[in-house]
C-alpha cells in the first residue's frame, strides 16, 4: 500500500499520543446534553427492532433491581468521561440499545471476543445490554447455517442499509489473494466478505486485537499476511477496541456513546476511544506502590509473588500499555490479569505478540520478533557495537604505540 | 612551559562546567536508565515497603539528570550559534575549507599521526562534526525521553501547571510514529514501545560515542604532545609557537 509522501509527513507531525481532555467546560457539556436529549427523544419514537427483548424485563428476569442498574449507569457515565448530570441520559440510552442494529462478523480469530461478551459468572448489566442490542447477525450465535445464514445476512444489510454498526472480530488474511480464510457456501474470502458488509455500514467497530492491529494472526512471521480492519477498509468511520479479548464494558461504552450522541467517541491516533485507552494501566495499577518501592516478583511463586509484589521483572508491560482494565477490570470488576498475578502482556497495543507478550523480564526476551527480539537485540546490538568500537580502538592504539610518530620524535 | 610552545584557550569556564555536568548526568542517566529498563539489583524483601522507594528514586534520579541535560542542551544550542568565544556551526557547514580540514584530521588519525597538515590550535572540523553527532543523539534522547515521561502526567496536570504536559505532547508526540518507522512497524501501527526501544538503542550509541571520544582525546594528547586532555580541565592547551 503506497502512502502519499506528503500525507505521511503531515500525519507524522500531527500524530497524537494519548492526550485526554477530561473537562471541556460547562458550555460544551450543556450543548452536548441538549444534543443527546434530542437524539434520545428521536430514538424513542422508533419501535424496537425485530421485537427485541425489553431491557427492564430482562433485568428483572436476571434478579437485578433498579438500584443495581442506576449504579451501573453512574459508573458508565464516569467511564465515558461525562459529568454526573448525564447519568439519566445514559440510563435512557441503555434502554434504547435495542433500536440500533448490529451486524457482527468473524474472521481470523478464536471467537474470544464473542466468548467474552456471552460468558460470565452470571449475566451482569453489560452482558444484558449486549443481549438486547439488535444483533442482526453473528456467525457464532446463529442457528442458521450455509445459504440460510447468508440469506439472513443479506436481509440485514438490505433492511438496515447505512444504519447498522458493523462489529468485526478477527484479522483479515491478505496473503494468497485472501485464500487463507473463506466463509460461507460460496467460499467468499474474508477480505471480500468484510468489504461487502462494510460498504453499507454506518460505522465499523473492530473488537479485539486481531481485528484492530492483526493481533496473533499477524505475529511474526505472519504467514497469512494478516492485517487489521483499519488497514483494509477505507472511507468508513472505524473505532478500534483492542485487547485480547476486548472488554465488554468498552464495547457497551462505544455502542452507548453512539446511541447517546449519534457519533463515535473521541479517538486516539490508533483509533481507540480515549475514554477507555487514554491512560496507561500502570498508573492505576494496584501493585504500583511495589513498583516504586523496587519490590518485584523475581520468579513465579516466590515470596514476592505471595506478597503481591510488582510483576515488572517477570515481564509485565503495564508501563507501556494503554487500557482501562486496571480501573474497570473484567467481568464487571471481578478481576484482571495483574490482579491474578500475571503480568500485563500489552494485549491492547499494536504488534503486542511480538513486542509485549513475551512474559519475561524485558532484557531476556529471546523470542523471534520482527526486530529479532526487541530489548534483547537492542542490548546485544549495543554491546556488539561497543565491542566493535573497542576492537577498533585497540587496533588503532596498538598500531599507534608500535608505529605512531610523536611530534617530538619527528623533530629528532 | 616547554620552550617554543604557547598556551591557547579552547574551553571557557562555562563550557567546562557544562562538559562536566554532562559527564555526571550521563553516568547517572545510564545507571538509573538500565535499572528502569530491567531492575538489576534487588531490594530486601524483609524491609517494609515504606522504607524503600528504589524504583522511584531511580526514576527520580533519571528524570532529574534528564532535565539538567535538557537545560544544558538548550544552553549548548544557544552557544552553538551565538557564543562570543567560538561558534561551532561555522565548522559544521560543508565549506571547502571545512571539508579539507575534516579529511586532513581524519587522515592524521588513520595514518597514526604520520601526516598532520592542519592547524591544531583551534577546534577542528572533524571534532566539531563528531560533537554534532552527539548533539543529535542527545536531542533524540531528549525528545523520546520526554514522550515516555509525559504519560506519567496522565491527568494533564503537573506541579507546574497544565501547560507543561500540553507542551510535551505538542513537541514529542511525533516521536511515536517516527520511532515506529525506525523500528520498521507498519504505518499507523507504532506504539509507545517503539519509542522505548529507540530510546534504549540511542543509549548504546551514546555509550559508543563516549568511548571513542575519550580514546581520541587521550590519543591526541599522547601523539600530538600539545596537552589536549587539559582542555577539559584547565580550558587551555599548548601549540608550537610558529615564530620560535
Amino acid at each position: 500500500m503506497a502512502v502519499d509522501k506528503q500525507e505521511s509527513v503531515k500525519s507524522l507531525f500531527t500524530a497524537q499520543s494519548a492526550k485526554v481532555d477530561t473537562n471541556r467546560g460547562d458550555a460544551y457539556y450543556e450543548k452536548l446534553y441538549a444534543q443527546c436529549r434530542a437524539r434520545l427523544d428521536e430514538l424513542k419514537e422508533l419501535a424496537p427492532l425485530n421485537n427485541r427483548m425489553d431491557f427492564k424485563e430482562s433485568i428483572e428476569d436476571e434478579g437485578l433491581d433498579r438500584r443495581d442498574f442506576l449504579k451501573w449507569a453512574s459508573a458508565t457515565t464516569a467511564m465515558l468521561m461525562l459529568p454526573a448530570s448525564f447519568t439519566p441520559l445514559v440510563a435512557d440510552a441503555a434502554v434504547m440499545m435495542n433500536r440500533v442494529p448490529v451486524v457482527w462478523i468473524e474472521l481470523s480469530d478464536c471467537a474470544g471476543n464473542t466468548e467474552a461478551l456471552i460468558r460470565s459468572d452470571g449475566p451482569k448489566i453489560d452482558e444484558i445490554i449486549l443481549d438486547i442490542i439488535s444483533l442482526e447477525f453473528n456467525e457464532t450465535l446463529l442457528a442458521a447455517s450455509g445459504h440460510q445464514a447468508e440469506k439472513q445476512l443479506e436481509d440485514a444489510i438490505e433492511h438496515f442499509k447505512g444504519k447498522y454498526l458493523l462489529f468485526v472480530e478477527g484479522a483479515v488474511p491478505m496473503g494468497m489473494d485472501g485464500q487463507y480464510g473463506t466463509i460461507g457456501a460460496s467460499g467468499e474470502t474474508f477480505h471480500d466478505h468484510l468489504q461487502r458488509i462494510a460498504k453499507d455500514a454506518a460505522a465499523i467497530v473492530a473488537v479485539g486485537s486481531c481485528a484492530t492491529f492483526g493481533g496473533i494472526p499477524a505475529a511474526a512471521p505472519n504467514p497469512t499476511d494478516a492485517k487489521g480492519v483499519m488497514d483494509v477498509v477505507k472511507g468508513k468511520p472505524i473505532i478500534n477496541i483492542p485487547a485480547c479479548p476486548a472488554n465488554p464494558s468498552n464495547m457497551v461504552g462505544v455502542i452507548l456513546h453512539y446511541v447517546l450522541t449519534g457519533s463515535i467517541p473521541e479517538l486516539d491516533s490508533l483509533l481507540r476511544p480515549k475514554f477507555a485507552f487514554g491512560y496507561r494501566i500502570h498508573d492505576n495499577c494496584e501493585r504500583r506502590a511495589h513498583f516504586d518501592a523496587g519490590e518485584y516478583v523475581e520468579e513465579w511463586g516466590d515470596e514476592g509473588a505471595k506478597n503481591n509484589f510488582c510483576l515488572y521483572k517477570v515481564g509485565c508491560k503495564g508501563p507501556m500499555t494503554f487500557n482501562n482494565c486496571s480501573i474497570i477490570r473484567y467481568n464487571e470488576g471481578v478481576n484482571w490479569p495483574v490482579g491474578v498475578g500475571r503480568g500485563c502482556i500489552g494485549c491492547s497495543e499494536p504488534d503486542f505478540w511480538d513486542k509485549y507478550a513475551y512474559e519475561r523480564p524485558m532484557a531476556n526476551a529471546n523470542i523471534k520478533a520482527p526486530t529479532g527480539g526487541v530489548e534483547k537485540t537492542v542490548d546485544e546490538f549495543g554491546l556488539g557495537l561497543l565491542t566493535a568500537a573497542g576492537v577498533g580502538i585497540a587496533i588503532h592504539a596498538a598500531a599507534s604505540a608500535v608505529a605512531g610518530k610523536k611530534e617530538s620524535e619527528k623533530e629528532a | 612551559m616547554k620552550e617554543g610552545y604557547k598556551k591557547v584557550e579552547r574551553m571557557t569556564p562555562a563550557m567546562r562546567i557544562i562538559h562536566w555536568v554532562n559527564v555526571l548526568s550521563m553516568i547517572v542517566a545510564i545507571a538509573t536508565g538500565l535499572y528502569i529498563a530491567a531492575p538489576y539489583y534487588q531490594t530486601f524483601i524483609a524491609d517494609s515497603a515504606v522504607d524503600k522507594y528504589v524504583m522511584a528514586w531511580n526514576r527520580w534520579g533519571h528524570f532529574m539528570v534528564a532535565i539538567i541535560f535538557d537545560v544544558t542542551s538548550i544552553i549548548v544550542a544557544y552557544l552553538y550559534f551565538f557564543s562570543c568565544f567560538e561558534k561551532p556551526w561555522k565548522k559544521v557547514i560543508p565549506t571547502p575549507t571545512n571539508i579539507k580540514e575534516f579529511f586532513a584530521v581524519l587522515i592524521n588519525l588513520i595514518t597514526l599521526n604520520r601526516s598532520k597538515n592542519f592547524d591544531s590550535s583551534h577546534s577542528d572540523s572533524f571534532n566539531t562534526i563528531y560533537f554534532a553527532i552527539f548533539h543529535l543523539l542527545l536531542a533524540w534522547m531528549l525528545l523520546t525521553g520526554l514522550q515516555l515521561y509525559v504519560h506519567a502526567l496522565a491527568s494533564g496536570e503537573s506541579s507546574i501547571g497544565a501547560w507543561w504536559p500540553w507542551m510535551l505532547h505538542a513537541m514529542t508526540d511525533w516521536t511515536i510514529p517516527a520511532s515506529g518507522w525506525i523500528n520498521g512497524a507498519a504505518s499507523g501501527m507504532s506504539s509507545l514501545m517503539d519509542v522505548r526501544i529507540t530510546h534504549h538503542y540511542t543509549m548504546w550509541f551514546i555509550v559508543v560515542w563516549v568511548v571513542f571520544h575519550i580514546y581520541y582525546q587521550v590519543w591526541r594528547t599522547i601523539f600530538w604532545q600539545e596537552g589536549d586532555i587539559a582542555i577539559a580541565f584547565g580550558g587551555e592547551k599548548f601549540v608550537k609557537d610558529k615564530e620560535a
